[in-house]
């Protein structure tokens, strides 16, 4: 990929974007459903219980009362983890935390659904209920699930290296407990489906707002007990996934059991609430994080126990407690790591994925650790991290591999633009500076649902109209993946961004893909669509040398043009070379393919694949605060940023997606927690959840740091996770150079700034009383 | 969940008269301005009037005067004309500050100064949707028989958080009410009872037609603390209306909203005049605040948090005035 026009240097906008802007783009709410009846869920107005009563028969009976389901209408579970399916869309005997929907209503217009609702008749024996880890793994505790003792999903237990010899080695050993609160993804857009069963033809169409449109394929057909042929999944536009959208949800199950229950078409719109109840978000997190440190900043070993409050159900649990392990390495050299995780079943809406699955919070720990070890130490923040740089290539301890890494580099970047070297430690009381690093996985190398097929697959068509259009499963939920397939495809056939047309997320016409998660799109499904730009060149340069009697090694392609040589002699515009291409074998249609090699897919042990992939993402980050130290509010003045995407393949995106983590760990770091009263969501709302506004966002100085990685594509790897991580240490780091403080809880509220602030006058002053009286 | 908003019977006035008969036809409605708090309260399904009594149309009530010795505010004013009312802003800077701390730009368009004086009281257990409320048996505030913050009791502990009040509080305000007997004026401060349940003390027929502020030489401030720079209601707003004469206090009044269910003036703040505010004075106006605010679990941010950060906002803006005021 070349940087020579300007377009290739600051990148374009989102192909999408002014569709959006416009508010032309369809989102699902927007979609044509005025015939379509309205959906509406019963939830579990308890915690934990055996369901002894449901009966719809007067629910059933109310006029305008299309359909309701219950479980009765769909035995069979569902989950993202094939080995970990452990929930119903509608409770089956038993509910397992407050919201858990029961029953579900099609009826003509919502207010006969609401009141049909109401005409539901439950009761429940209720069970003994847990809303935190320790509760939940008590030993005479009540079991959520029946095979799962202790309440504990999974734990982990991995060690590489010697830890005891580590610590032995060490100048200085440190053991902290940290704690985070549960985050949720609060995307803008509300959840929404829209299913249309024909009862003639046996066919189901779903729309939803869905980052996995395969996963939603294969669990619609496994819960309506459906072959797979006669479902079509279609994404329309995407208002923001973050991971809330990583796994199939209840609802959209739900609406494809009322759809076919009531012969026709059923919409679903959630409202804020549900949309906290449905979660999967961030599980709230106890870390014991134990570092050892020679006296020059060397790391020597680690020990890190992980408890993650998990929910009533299993969802990407197991892969979440497995990524808080794997992630402590692949960013530094640690020459011994031990790893204890634990995910714990409680009664409370399940956890999922979210945006630095797995890692955030485990590096939250690490960072401000490391940085207090270091003002122990007296070493620059910047020094310690310095001291522990891997090289790349190399393979980590647990058999990740790391192919490209400018991690120093981005170091150097953010310590020149933020003024580091002037500034540390030379700020008046009250403001601060912070810094820390963070990475994260460009796509994992083993997909959860492991097929045996490519990972990514990208078909292209040409037609008579010389237009090329990429065909791709691949979902843009505005992340921009849809731009990048055009970039890539224009730029490997040397045609403008104009001829490219792409078609994603249609079940009936794109090529399945696995979805948008783990930031696998542009690695895996861009390296697809090089793939099949390449196939397609090979016809068209073949067509090419033919018309211009060239040999085909000769022909070059570039600038919508054909040439030989300097093109002054011999050049074909590539309409007319198309043409020439069709004359044999009529419209064309290519495939191109992305498989990660077995190598790349992690160690051999227990959970090895989780954390593996071809290309690991860096971010260095400096956060400068004010605290107020009456109030305990912080203020964020400034962020900078330096990020090793690998090659920014559209610079303008690359930037926003950076920008964006870094807001978003910026909420987590300083305002966003769940809080449940006996397992009701206290803040399910966007006022009581809140997100940080307009008002407090800092200006995010970006920079791109190019690495050039070897497998992907144009050398690109991931943008829009691995700053997150990155900014919730970076502001405790920074608030402890402000006023001194360390603080062990996220977020960091105004609460439990003043709380630490109060306890360090009562230290001073039982010091000073000390030094008085001695 | 969220209830769809059944469409009662709208009604648009055209001045006061019309609108209290209107009320008095009624007795299940609400009067509605800008409906910020009003309409999320209806769609929660915590209020469900019959009739709303759109009171945007009233002119009397739109209408701001300043003159020599008071400034007249119509309850029907906009947060935001208020708050970029650069006349008020410079005789009493604490009004414009409460103003433009309010919500967000949006809702300061459509919200009106009657609107935010009348502010339901607001509790994590009362605004919820009605599934919530339900799978928690209700609470007294509504439909209830239990506190679910101080369950022992039988007294509803909802904070009132508007933001205006507390400004008007320290600045002596008074409401002019109309009301189908016509007309009276009492000091904002006796608008407002400690009780979450029923703060606002006016008949169901009365409404603010207007608030009126003395015009003295004060200086005034307010802040608010809060988890974010918008949108938030207060988690603790203090406001403070100070003069001093040559090195020492004249007059001093402290407003405060978001600890309790009305917004009050701290009592005993006269024990400062003809005294300067030192460091001992500001410990000791600390203390006052911290005893005569009564913060309870009503906010998922813990009320010790709300008592600390009000006390520390009297403190600081006493000092600031203060220093102001002797500069």
């Amino acid at each position: 990929m070349k940087r020579d026009s300007e377009q290739q240097r600051t990148g374009v906008p989102l192909i999408d974007g002014l569709e959006k802007v416009t508010g032309r783009a369809k989102y699902t709410a927007d979609l044509d459903h005025a015939d379509a009846l309205v959906g509406r869920i019963l939830r579990s107005p308890i915690s934990h219980g055996e369901i002894a009563q449901l009966d719809i028969s007067k629910a059933l009976a109310l006029p305008g009362v299309r359909a309701v389901v219950t479980s009765e209408d769909c035995p069979y579970t569902y989950g993202v983890l094939p080995i970990a399916m452990n929930e119903y869309p509608l409770a089956r005997y038993r509910v397992r935390y407050r919201g858990e929907p029961i029953a579900a209503v099609a009826a003509v217009d919502a207010e006969t659904a609401e009141r049909a609702l109401g005409l539901i008749e439950l009761k429940f024996r209720e069970l003994p209920a847990y809303f935190t880890s320790e509760a939940a793994r008590a030993p005479d505790a009540a079991l959520l699930h029946d095979n799962k003792p202790r309440n504990i999903e999974r734990e982990i237990h991995h060690e590489f290296g010697d830890v005891r010899q580590g610590f032995a080695a060490a100048d200085l050993v440190r053991e902290q407990r940290f704690s985070c609160a549960e985050v949720n993804h609060a995307q803008i857009e509300p959840h929404a489906c829209l299913a249309d069963y024909d009862p003639i033809a046996r066919r189901l169409t779903v729309q939803s707002v869905s980052q996995v449109g395969y996963y939603l394929h294969l669990m619609l057909a496994r819960c309506l007990n459906m072959d797979p042929a006669q479902i079509r999944i279609i994404k329309p536009y995407v208002g923001g996934g973050f991971g809330s959208r990583v796994e199939v949800l209840n609802f959209e199950l739900i609406t494809a059991l009322l759809a076919r229950a009531a012969g026709g078409k059923v919409f679903m719109q959630l409202t804020r609430e549900e949309n906290f109840l449905t979660h999967r978000g961030r599980p709230q997190t106890d870390i014991k994080l134990k570092l050892g440190m020679r006296r020059d900043g060397r790391l020597t070993a680690c020990e890190c126990e992980v408890v993650q409050r998990g929910g009533a159900y299993a969802g990407y649990g197991i892969v979440t407690i497995l990524y808080a392990g794997a992630l402590l390495q692949g960013i530094y050299d640690i020459p011994a790591v031990k790893y204890d995780g634990y995910r714990v079943y409680t009664n409370l809406p399940p956890c999922g994925a979210m945006r630095g699955h797995g890692s955030v919070n485990m590096r939250h720990a690490f960072e401000c650790l490391l940085d207090r070890m270091a003002r122990e130490l007296n070493l620059d923040p910047f020094a310690v991290r310095r001291a522990n740089l891997l090289r790349a290539p190399t393979r980590t301890l647990n058999e990740l591999m790391v192919n490209s890494y400018a991690l120093g580099e981005c170091l150097t970047a953010v310590e020149r633009a933020s003024g580091w070297k002037e500034r540390y430690g030379k700020l008046p009381r009250g403001k601060g500076l912070g810094m820390a690093c963070s990475h994260y996985v460009s796509g994992a190398a083993k997909p959860v649902h492991w097929t045996g097929e490519p990972h990514a697959v990208v078909n292209l068509r040409l037609d008579f109209d010389g237009g090329v259009t990429a065909l791709t499963g691949a979902a843009d939920i505005g992340q921009g993946s849809s731009t990048m397939v055009a970039i890539v495809v224009a730029e490997t056939l040397g045609v403008s961004l104009d001829r490219v047309r792409v078609i994603a997320g249609d079940s009936a016409l794109t090529p399945k893909d696995n979805g948008a998660y783990s930031s696998r799109i542009t690695f895996m499904v861009g390296n697809a669509a090089i793939d099949a730009a390449k196939k397609l060149k090979a016809i068209l340069v073949e067509a090419a040398a033919r018309k211009l009697e060239a040999r085909v090694e000769d022909v070059e392609c570039a600038g919508e043009a054909f040439t030989v040589g300097s093109g002054k002699q011999a050049s074909l515009p590539f309409a007319e070379v198309a043409k020439a291409a069709l004359v044999d074998r009529g419209p064309i249609t290519v495939s191109g393919t992305f498989t990660c090699p077995p190598e790349a897919q992690g160690g051999k042990h227990r959970g090895g694949a989780v954390g593996s992939t071809m290309g690991f993402s860096y971010a260095a980050q400096v956060v400068e605060v004010t605290v107020d130290e009456d109030t305990g509010a912080i203020s964020v003045d400034r962020v900078w940023t330096a990020f090793d995407c690998g090659r920014a393949i559209n610079p303008l995106a690359v930037e926003g997606q950076i920008q964006g983590a870094i807001w978003m760990g910026m909420g987590q770091a300083l305002s966003e927690e769940t809080r449940y009263l006996d397992g009701l969501p206290a803040h399910a709302s966007l006022l009581e959840y809140r997100v940080p506004t307009a008002a407090e966002s800092p200006p995010i100085e970006v920079e791109i740091v190019e690495s050039r990685d070897p497998n992907g594509p144009f050398g690109a790897k991931e943008a829009s996770e691995g700053a997150l991580a990155g900014f919730p240490p970076a502001l405790v780091n920074a608030v402890a150079n402000a006023v001194g403080i360390d603080l062990n809880e996220l977020p960091a509220t105004p609460d439990r700034v003043l709380q630490a602030l109060v306890e360090q006058r009562r230290q001073a002053r039982l010091a000073n009383a000390r030094k008085m009286a001695s | 969940m969220t209830a769809p908003v059944a469409m009662t019977k709208f009604v648009r006035p055209h001045d006061v008269a019309e609108a209290i008969a209107v009320r008095r036809e009624n007795a299940d409605s609400r009067f509605i301005a800008g409906g910020t708090d009003l309409m999320v309260n209806i769609r929660h399904g915590i209020q469900s009037p019959s009739a709303l009594i759109d009171l945007t149309g009233i002119d009397e009530m739109a209408a701001i005067e300043v003159g020599d010795s008071a400034i007249r505010i119509g309850a029907g004013v906009t947060i935001a004309a208020l708050a970029r009312h650069a006349h008020i802003g410079a005789i009493y800077p604490a009004i414009v500050q409460a103003a433009e701390q309010i919500a967000a730009p949006a809702h300061r368009t459509l919200g009106t100064v009657g609107g935010n004086l009348c502010l339901d009281t607001r509790c994590i257990y009362y605004n919820q949707s009605e599934w919530w409320r339900s799978a928690n048996g209700y609470c007294l505030k509504r439909q209830g028989e239990v506190c679910h913050v101080a369950p022992q009791g039988r007294h509803c502990h909802a904070a009132f958080t508007g933001d205006l009040a507390p400004a008007l509080l320290a600045l002596d305000a008074a409401v002019e009410i109309a009301g189908g007997f016509g007309r009276r004026r009492i000091p904002l401060a006796e608008m407002y009872v400690e009780d979450g349940r029923a703060h606002l003390k006016l008949a169901h027929d009365e409404l603010i037609v207007a608030v009126h502020v003395p015009v003295r030489p004060l200086r005034s401030a307010y802040a608010k603390v809060r988890l974010r720079g918008a949108i938030d209601y207060p988690l603790a707003g203090v406001a403070v209306a100070l003069a001093a004469d040559r090195g020492a206090v004249t007059s001093l009044r402290i407003g405060i909203t978001g600890t309790n269910s009305r917004p009050f003036v701290v009592t005993g703040t006269d024990d400062y005049v003809g005294r300067p505010i030192d460091d001992k004075t500001l410990q000791d106006i600390d203390r006052l605040v911290q005893k005569q605010v009564q913060p309870m679990r009503t906010t998922i941010t813990s009320a010790h948090y709300r008592r600390l950060a009000a006390a520390a906002l009297a403190r600081r803006l006493v000092a600031q005035l203060f220093q102001q005021a002797t500069a």
